[in-house]
């Protein structure tokens, strides 16, 4: 398993945790104390990040984060960029 | 025709003087409440919680592994919730906290992006605080702290077509290490070189030596006078759905480990 983890200047802490299979993302789990409306774009999250190469860069994973979500999501505290971070550090660190 | 924002004293504001319950049961009933409301089946509603023991409560996006010591909670007899909100893990022991629900129309924030609505919706506990002689402000996004240190945070979720806002704060130090039961990392701990001094705790015992219940009789009068607030008390059929819920959602495993 993959864990990675990045505090966000407000203060909030964005953690993602995975597998690596073949090169790609896998059982995405994004978790933190942030702020997500509505709660199930969770999972838009998560899916988003699933499949992604492991040499995606920060971009690229915010990128299909933002195009995985509805445009109606508001995520409060944090960011797609955040998560990019803590998936990144995750693939770096682990 | 778009609807324009409301005011408080647009409403017949009601309180709910919670009684001690099992701990699931106080989520439970913010989610079976924020329905009413939002269905129009009760008035606006303004709830203190009492527990009958002491809990961690993880917020809604929150990972059991990457938050809590389950080893040392299950030793220690202590329950392990998931409330409907997100934010950060608390352990909250019923005598050493104050917390409050306010369940409202979206029309009261309408408009207000989400920062500023928290600040909105305790705008009344800061001058509360403030009144008892407590140097209080808010802290975008959700925290309530003091020149005595940080004194709670507040956590919303829209849900059912009406607004939960619910903070906790601490009115006593915790009985145990915080750290027997929460982790707490680097990573956590690495934007709090310049601000740490906003980050001590600043229990509202010590920084006013009052009772806890005498601070929420205050809490609750400055909520009467500033927004206008008549006594109420849950329905019999409000209790069943929230035990209903206890039993199916909160109470069960799967939902405690939503996020393993």
């Amino acid at each position: 398993m993959h864990h990675g983890e990045y505090k966000t200047v407000g203060g909030k802490l964005v953690i993602a945790d995975f597998s690596v299979q073949d090169g790609q993302l896998c059982d995405v789990s994004i978790s933190g104390d942030f702020f997500l409306e509505p709660a199930e774009a969770l999972q838009e999250i998560n899916d988003g990040l699933n499949g992604m190469p492991t040499s995606a860069t920060q971009d690229e994973l915010a990128g299909a984060i933002l195009d995985r979500l509805s445009p109606d999501v508001e995520m409060i505290g944090f960011s797609p960029e955040a998560v990019a971070i803590a998936v990144r550090r995750g693939i770096d660190e682990s | 025709m778009t609807q324009k924002r409301t005011d408080w004293r647009d409403y017949d504001w009601q309180l709910i003087r919670g009684a001690p319950v099992p701990v699931e049961m106080n989520h439970a009933l913010d989610e079976v409440l924020v329905r009413r409301v939002g269905a129009g089946k009760r008035p606006p509603t303004f709830r203190f919680w009492d527990r009958q023991g002491p809990e961690i409560v993880l917020g809604r996006f929150q990972s059991v592994r990457n938050e809590v010591q389950i080893e040392n909670c299950e030793a220690d007899g202590i329950r392990i919730n998931r409330r409907i909100t997100g934010g950060g893990a608390m352990f909250v022991e019923p005598e050493n906290a104050v917390t409050y629900s306010i369940y409202a129309p979206p029309e009261l924030v309408k408009g207000m992006g989400f920062a500023d609505s928290y600040q909105y919706l305790d705008e009344w506990v800061i001058e509360g605080l403030r009144s008892l002689g407590i140097d209080a402000w808010y802290e975008p996004i959700n925290d309530i702290t003091s020149s005595g240190g940080k004194i709670g945070g507040a956590a919303q979720a829209r849900r059912h077509g009406a607004v939960l806002h619910h903070a906790t704060m601490a009115y006593d130090m915790a009985s145990t290490a915080i750290p027997r039961y929460l982790r707490v990392g680097q990573e956590k701990l690495s934007d709090k070189g310049v601000t740490s001094a906003d980050k001590r705790v600043g229990p509202l015992r010590l920084q006013t030596q009052m009772d806890r219940l005498d601070i929420i009789e205050h809490l609750i009068e400055t909520f009467r006078q500033r927004h206008g607030l008549q006594d109420g008390q849950l329905t019999e059929d409000e209790v069943a759905e929230a035990e209903e819920l206890v039993r199916t959602r909160f109470g069960t495993e799967e939902w405690r480990y939503l996020l393993p």
